[in-house]
């Protein structure tokens, strides 16, 4: 691959700020917006906290017909102001991270009335009313594709448009895509990123029977008391060229890994030997030995952190002394689809303002978690390069090495 | 255009093909060119449709699944089908003692549960005449099926299957509504020939025969206009050309071409100019002898049947959907596997697959006997 990309631009719209300067902010003074769930009732929910975005504004959120289009697009726009590249609409790409939007839950009714509503799905039935209930059914909405066609259509991008679900890999695969396509001399430059919105009734429902999310109602990455994680929702958005800007620090996107652990649909390989692989590849492809800033994946799952702080120590031997490590999911829960793009952000803020934001919820680092943690308050270092990890459901795993340009 | 461009060869050493015509690929392309046939009625959809006609994959045969009872319980319908097509695809070849080096790419569609699921929740989540949340938290939590989050996140539709063989390389689930199965391929091959894997899966998978995505199907036309609905999953083994031992054919091309967007008619103008900038004049290629259409719906087969006219006059034409239906991000991996029996039986040397799907874009792949450094058309 001959090509470089380098970041121009970035945008986010989370539940600590609607733009990323604002995210940042909140997350360098240590706020934390895990809180209980505003939105819907909670009652008898496995977990009733989420870092929810409660104040989406209700007309902007009804005519999109799904939150991932209003944060997504939000975060895009941001990222795309502060890039000011110039391409040619043709060689600019799209390329996103996202699973299913959200059916409402009267089109699922809908879909329970014409099957007889009886305790046996009635197959004719539905048959019969399958054409007027399929009308009810926005493809447009639920498809994951939406968010990047939404993209696409308000930037006028007619280069290759990716939608990736990778599950909570895919922002990061996402980005990974991106750098891959402007290396190879695909597009010139490229919106990438991810955008969760999982704070949902089906969601936590799903997530809780898994038994992932954390019945205290704390997301503790890498704690000795953390229990699973927290849903959280939002959209990080970058902006990649092949041409340099003029920023006070330029940044590149250096490396970029990827596995499958192929061990199990929700656990991850004890051995740690897929993740190892993904940052070590990530590393390979950077020809970098050691990172300044590690920006973990850290959920809060007591085998998921384990394994991660584990195949950290071992990918960077002695020189794990040289990194910080920190985890954002503390402080914004989990965004599932968007969780690898949020990091990505944290990584390059990192390189850009030398602020390394702590840990929220991590106290008593657990034995086996044994990392240069950064706990309680922000630090300031100089950063270099910064590793990204995101480790999905599935065992799709995604590593990113953020460098300070030459 | 987005084209796949790779500096080292890479070779398909083997293929995986689950259709409406059974378990094997050898075979596919002499079926297309069959004229008499019928499609059989749908068992998937006897229920709710009855009568509908369908290309269904037939029951599926011990000795060609992956996977136990209650891994088969976890899966969608397109993840079975991928498990099956990505077994028989890793069989044989030299990639299956390297596992971990294996990539896994591949084009998926809408991921699907049993409606059954869906009406336990709902009904359990009923007050009165809407649901409650209050009710979903207390009721419809313990009538939901955990299994239905397996089979709904749609990057499982690959997951299941690099679990069951082991696959640890570099991967990605593409959703597709007409490309992303061809983006699959060209990841692959771009991933072969950076040295990112030892060699790769690609392919596609899925079914129109869940009784939603026949009803959407149903609604926006398609039936009346000519689609038979179909399913299915097909994966290639690909690897260096240098690795691959007898290989069945050569990736020459692989692009994806903006053809005009979901709302607007396909155009096809500079399609041909387009794969031909990709030609490497220094190395003259044969004449492609064989075109294979995968197109989602009519407005793509019309659009792609002129073109292939008008293009390549003296080559047969195959159509993928004619014989095994639309399987939406299934057909263009199905219709390069039909491209490849012909390669491998002698009636075809360079073939190309043209592949159109809703979202207006146009895939092209070049399979050819012969190896090359990188092709375009003549």
């Amino acid at each position: 691959m001959g090509g470089r990309a380098y970041l121009r631009g970035i945008g986010a719209f989370t539940p600590l700020g609607k733009t990323w300067p604002e995210a940042a902010r909140a997350l360098a003074e240590g706020q934390v917006a895990v809180q209980k769930v505003a939105r819907f009732d909670v009652t008898g929910f496995p977990c009733a906290v989420a870092a929810e975005i409660a104040d989406v504004d209700r007309g902007e959120a009804e005519r999109a017909g799904d939150r991932r289009l209003v944060f997504a697009l939000a975060a895009a726009r941001e990222a795309w102001r502060q890039a000011r590249v110039e391409v040619q609409s043709r060689r600019l790409g799209v390329f996103i991270g996202a699973e299913s939007g959200r059916t409402t839950f009267a089109t699922l009714l809908r879909l329970a009335a014409a099957g007889g509503g009886q305790p046996l799905f009635d197959h004719a039935m539905f048959g019969a009313e399958a054409t007027k209930i399929a009308s009810e059914i926005d493809a447009l909405v639920a498809s994951p594709a939406a968010v990047a066609a939404a993209i696409a259509g308000e930037l006028g991008a007619e280069g290759p448009v990716q939608t990736i679900s990778l599950a909570c890999a895919s922002g990061s695969a996402a980005i990974a895509e991106a750098t891959r396509a402007i290396r190879l001399g695909v597009c010139d430059a490229a919106i990438c990123g991810g955008v969760g919105a999982d704070v949902d009734p089906l969601m936590f429902a799903a997530f809780g029977l898994l038994g992932a999310l954390s019945a205290r109602g704390a997301s503790r990455p890498f704690d000795a008391r953390r229990d699973g994680f927290i849903l959280g929702e939002g959209a990080a958005m970058a902006v990649l060229s092949s041409e340099r800007g003029a920023p006070e620090v330029e940044i590149e996107v250096a490396g970029i890994g990827r596995t499958l652990d192929a061990y199990h649909l929700t656990a991850p390989d004890p051995a740690g030997d897929g993740a190892f692989r993904a940052m070590r590849a990530a590393l390979l492809d950077a020809r970098l030995s050691a990172v300044d800033y590690v920006q973990a994946h850290g959920t809060s799952t007591p085998l998921n952190d384990a394994v991660e702080a584990a195949a950290l120590r071992l990918v960077l031997g002695e020189r794990i002394a040289e990194a910080r490590v920190s985890s954002v999911k503390g402080a914004m829960g989990h965004w599932i689809a968007g969780a690898g793009a949020l990091g990505f952000l944290c990584g390059a803020d990192a390189i850009v303002t030398g602020t390394l934001a702590p840990t929220a919820g991590l106290v008593h680092p657990d034995q086996g978690c044994e990392l240069p943690h950064i706990l309680g308050e922000a630090i300031q270092k100089e950063v270099h390069s910064a590793l990204i990890n995101s480790f999905g459901f599935g065992g799709a795993n995604c590593s990113i090495v953020l460098r300070r340009a030459s | 255009v987005t084209v796949a461009r790779f500096a080292r060869p890479v070779a398909v050493a083997s293929v995986g093909a689950v259709s409406g015509l059974g378990f094997e690929w050898r075979g596919l392309g002499a079926a297309l060119a069959e004229s008499a046939f019928s499609f059989g009625e749908a068992a998937a959809l006897k229920a709710s449709h009855p009568g509908a006609l369908a290309s269904e994959v037939p029951a599926i045969p011990a000795a060609f699944d992956a996977g136990d009872a209650r891994q088969h319980k976890l899966m969608a319908r397109g993840a079975r089908l991928a498990a099956v097509a990505a077994r028989r695809a890793l069989a044989g070849t030299t990639l299956a003692g390297a596992r971990d080096g294996v990539g896994y790419y591949l084009g998926v569609g809408a991921s699907g549960g049993a409606m059954s699921d869906l009406l336990a929740v709902i009904q359990a989540s009923l007050d009165g005449d809407h649901i409650s949340i209050a009710k979903l938290g207390d009721k419809g939590l313990s009538a939901t099926n955990p299994v239905a989050t397996f089979q709904l996140l749609n990057n499982f539709m690959m997951c299941h299957s690099a679990i069951l063989e082991g696959t640890g390389g570099p991967n990605g689930t593409f959703f597709s509504r007409g490309a992303g199965t061809v983006l699959a391929l060209m990841e692959a091959v771009c991933a072969i020939s950076e040295g990112d894997c030892l060699g790769a899966l690609a392919g596609g998978a899925d079914s129109a025969l869940h009784p939603v995505t026949w009803a959407e199907l149903l609604r926006e036309g398609y039936a009346e206009r000519g689609l038979v609905p179909g399913e299915g999953a097909c994966v290639l083994a690909l690897a260096p050309a240098t690795d691959a031992e007898a290989p069945i054919a050569y990736i020459d091309h692989c692009s994806i071409h903006w053809a005009g967007g979901p709302a607007s008619p396909l155009d096809l103008s500079g399609l041909l100019e387009g794969i031909q900038s990709f030609t490497d004049s220094a190395s003259p290629q044969p004449r492609v002898d064989l075109v294979v259409l995968a197109p989602w719906g009519d407005r793509a087969r019309e659009a792609l049947r002129a073109f292939a006219r008008s293009s390549f006059p003296e080559a047969p034409m195959l159509d993928s959907t004619a014989r095994l239906g639309d399987a939406l991000a299934a057909t263009p991996a199905l219709a390069w596997a039909a491209a490849l029996d012909q390669i491998a039986c002698g009636a075809a040397r360079r073939a190309l697959v043209l592949s159109a799907g809703i979202d207006g874009q146009v895939g092209a792949v070049v399979l050819s006997k012969d190896a090359a450094r990188r092709g375009g058309l003549q």
